[in-house]
């Protein structure tokens, strides 16, 4: 398959080459908005040492689970193109260096020596292509006396002090219910690509960019750092983290490092009581707090001096959420949300996947999930960019490759290797393992 | 070799006005660290986040608020009213001359000012704006009221974060603490502001951006929308772990110390990692029964996995202080960690190596403070804070009478008409 035509537009990274190394979630992560801003993405994969499409938890119930039937893959890999390639051989190298000579982007996201043990440290890279942009996105970094360490996001996420921020107070850290740094460090991936190739072609100095996961994460903790750097207190202390509150009751009065000290903030059961029937709310003021009252009828207790000042909510904190959630749990998420909302209430919904996918009207609306084919999944909504570039719009324009698909046209097309160069590849195992059973569109290839 | 003193930033160079509020000023201080010229254009007074805690020795007042220090660092800062004719005249001509325009106002707020896109292009072809709002500039809830929290909410993350019913029974869902929500939306930003530079690089022309924060967040919950859109699965909240369609083992073990220690070992649990395993407890005389060579065969790994992990991970990972089983552990190649407090992170090593912690004088204090540094390492084009975050319209003279030419006479006059 070739490229879809619905990129007629010019796209931001048009005529920008990415040779993609990386797998599991935060590189491809990253490379993915690559791919959505308009640069050519060369997946290099290895179905031997894979690790992304397989273990797949996300392949339809009805698919045989396979090397392209994860749905997630799918999700995190489109907008590239997969070269199957074993660097490992000589031949192999051979290939990727070619290719790298053509590129402008290198990025990887292999434990912290792997690149230079294949021959293609910074240092090589550069006599390969002098001015290229390498990003690599190790756990820990190449710099500094634990860059072996490694990580996967929950790793990153413990180390760095963003599991300790979640949690109730005396209760274990609840920390993150999935791999926030696999896609915040995607973002990061992506944003010191962008960069340095800025860089690049204002100066036209390549560089390395040393991105490792753990580190990225430890900025996200600014005001916790400086309230220990400048004014010596710790976050290991009564009542924090305060859940989704903005101050536990009966602890000492400190700031949350999410923003100002107030009640109610919280969520809120909501009708009918299922998993995900919540609602949070937030009173960023008397005024504010005033509008809710109204909104919930002006109840009795509502008008009680407790409540009406700031410091009587944050005091009486607990009874003012039971009260709260004895109206709120009289509403549906969605319907309370709108009449908190239409009285300038800061109210919104707890959505889960489902939620976000099928009922939120504002997502809709901004077109977030497209249904896009795929060769082996079919027709399948696909997550969109949360921006819109007037000139230039990223788009979701390729469905996530088959394994080795655009071999082919990599090599003969883009490369220059004879046919008869690719079918000897293949048959001494470049390509594809001589051992393992190729798939149909493998076979068409070598015709 | 070139002395990476001399190097500047990657994005030196870029002069960018920001008028952002809490939800888009961490954009402002990614460009500003790597290099860019950030102008934050604040109202009369300051930007309000200047009055959220925590504050220098709790003392609240406006140039103390340590969460406006943190996310505005590299950046100048001027006052200017916009809802004044002369205030949108020097808006316009500092627009004349910007790269970038950072906004977070409401939608339609400066197209009623006629500062919107299109009016300021017409002067600045090259002009790109970023404006980042909580929904976006279109849609139904366009014009909601948001907070971080309530982006945690509809955006994805509390539905998947909270605790198993043992723990904590009738938990709710849980909002992780930080401000992540404007995180994650200032991230995408960044990225599309660098497309649009990039873009520019080619092409010479600038182009608007509507960047949208639940949007944002929406995408940052990994699997979880793939989990639904293939499988149909909405999934469970877990203590200190992945979300799951069923129930998984855990992760997170308490040490000796009382804090946690997060250890991957459920789904790894093949006979070359028992073995690895094995190896690590019995260096410390923990392994129990682990190095029997009944576990080298799959069947019986699986069916002691829980005897594996929630009887001897657990015995020895609370034998120990968290730091030390995660150092132990991270030698021997298994990817765990402790569960640090954010604060600990000023005593790790590795950090210390990659010069991560940076000194930024506070000059009008007479001291300096240690703030956290950069995510990744830049080798052609450093990354550093060159400035602590302004005071209240600390560089009026400097842009106002050094760049656009006012004497100081006008700019008294600005100031006793509510203008600057």
């Amino acid at each position: 398959m070739q490229e879809s035509d619905v990129v007629s537009r010019p796209q931001a990274l048009d005529n920008i080459r990415v040779v993609d190394f990386s797998w599991v979630r935060a590189g491809p992560w990253a490379t993915r908005w690559l791919g959505a801003l308009g640069a050519e993405v060369i997946k290099i994969e290895w179905p031997e040492n894979e690790r992304g499409r397989l273990p797949s938890t996300t392949t339809p119930q009805n698919l045989e689970v396979n090397l392209n039937t994860s749905g997630n893959f799918n999700d995190t890999n489109v907008n590239k193109k997969s070269l199957g390639l074993n660097v490992r051989s000589a031949r192999g190298l051979e290939i990727v260096r070619r290719l790298i000579a053509v590129s402008d982007i290198v990025i990887e996201n292999f434990s912290s020596r792997v690149l230079q043990e294949w021959g293609l440290g910074y240092q090589e890279l550069c006599k390969i292509k002098p001015d290229i942009v390498y990003v690599s996105m190790s756990g820990y970094g190449h710099t500094g006396r634990h860059h072996h360490y490694t990580t996967f996001g929950p790793v990153a996420q413990a180390a760095s002090g963003l599991t300790y921020l979640s949690g109730l107070p005396d209760k274990p850290p609840a920390g993150w219910g999935w791999s926030y740094m696999d896609d915040t460090g995607g973002m990061y991936g992506a944003m010191c690509a962008l960069t340095g190739l800025y860089h690049r072609n204002m100066t036209g100095q390549g560089q390395q960019i040393d991105l490792s996961q753990m580190v990225s994460s430890v900025p996200l903790n600014g005001p916790v750092l400086l309230d220990f750097t400048v004014n010596a207190r710790g976050s290991r202390r009564a009542g924090y983290p305060p859940g989704n509150r903005a101050h536990w009751p009966g602890t000492p009065l400190v700031n949350n490092y999410r923003g100002p000290t107030v009640a109610p903030h919280n969520a809120y059961r909501t009708h009918p009581g299922e998993y995900n029937d919540w609602c949070a709310i937030v009173c960023y003021s008397d005024e504010e707090w005033q509008r809710l009252v109204q909104v919930m009828g002006a109840p009795l207790w509502a008008a009680s001096p407790k409540f009406t000042t700031v410091i009587g909510r944050l005091r009486y904190q607990d009874e003012l959420d039971d009260k709260i959630e004895a109206w709120s749990m009289t509403l549906g998420k969605y319907e309370l949300t709108e009449r908190c909302q239409a009285a300038g209430v800061r109210a919104l919904p707890v959505q889960s996947a489902e939620d976000r996918v099928e009922h939120d009207p504002q997502l809709r609306h901004r077109e977030m999930y497209l249904a896009m084919e795929h060769p082996a999944l079919g027709l399948h909504k696909v997550q969109n960019a949360p921006f819109r570039l007037s000139e230039t719009p990223a788009s979701n324009h390729l469905p996530s490759p088959l394994i080795g698909q655009h071999t082919r046209e990599i090599v003969e097309g883009l490369l220059g290797y004879s046919h008869e160069e690719l079918r000897a590849g293949f048959a001494d195992g470049t390509f594809w393992p001589t051992a393992r059973p190729r798939f149909p569109y493998m076979e068409e290839m070598l015709l | 070799m070139t002395d990476p003193r001399t190097l500047r930033g990657p994005l030196t160079g870029l002069r960018i006005l920001e008028l952002a509020d809490q939800t888009g000023q961490f954009c402002g201080k990614l460009l500003g660290d790597l290099g860019a010229d950030v102008v934050k254009i604040e109202p009369l007074g300051g930007e309000p986040n200047r009055h959220v805690g925590p504050f220098l020795d709790d003392v609240p007042h406006a140039e103390r608020s340590l969460s406006f220090w943190y996310y505005n660092t590299s950046k100048r800062g001027i006052t200017l009213n916009l809802e004044t004719a002369d205030g949108r005249e020097l808006f316009r001509r500092l627009a004349a001359t910007a790269d970038v325009i950072l906004e977070t106002y409401r939608p339609d707020f400066l197209v009623s000012l006629g500062l919107d896109y299109e009016s300021l292009r017409k002067q600045n072809s090259r002009l790109i704006m970023c404006s980042l709002t909580p929904f976006g500039q279109t849609g139904p809830w366009r014009d909601y009221a948001s907070s971080d929290l309530l982006h945690m909410a509809a955006g994805g993350a509390m539905a998947s974060c909270g605790y198993d019913e043992a723990d904590v029974p009738n938990a709710p869902p849980i909002a992780p603490g930080g401000g992540n929500a404007w995180h994650t939306g200032c991230h995408f930003a960044y990225m599309a502001i660098m497309a649009g530079l990039v873009y520019r690089t080619v092409s010479g022309r600038g182009q608007y951006i509507d960047a949208s924060i639940h949007d944002a967040c929406a995408l940052t919950t990994e699997a979880a929308v793939a989990n639904y859109i293939y499988r149909g699965e909405v999934l469970r909240r877990q203590t200190g772990r992945h979300h799951a369609a069923a129930p998984t083992p855990r992760t997170q073990f308490r040490a000796k110390d009382g804090t946690y220690v997060c250890a991957l070992v459920a789904g790894r649990l093949n006979p070359r990692y028992v073995k690895e395993l094995a190896d690590l407890l019995d260096s410390y005389g923990m392994a129990g029964d682990l190095t029997d060579p009944k576990y080298q065969d799959p069947a019986v790994i699986a069916a002691n996995t829980s005897h594996i992990i929630d009887d001897l991970v657990a015995k020895f990972i609370a034998s120990l202080p968290a730091e030390d089983v995660y150092h132990a552990a991270q030698k021997r190649g298994f990817t765990w960690a402790a569960v640090r407090a954010p604060e600990a992170l000023l005593d790790d090593a590795h950090l210390h190596d990659r010069g991560f912690w940076k000194k930024v004088e506070h000059p009008e204090l007479g001291r300096s403070f240690v703030y956290p540094g950069e995510a990744a390492i830049y080798n052609g084009s450093p990354w550093r804070i060159s400035r602590r975050a302004p005071l209240i319209g600390e560089h009026n003279t400097e842009i106002f009478c050094g760049e656009l030419g006012l004497s100081r006479s006008e700019l008294c006059v600005l100031a006793e008409n509510r203008v600057i």
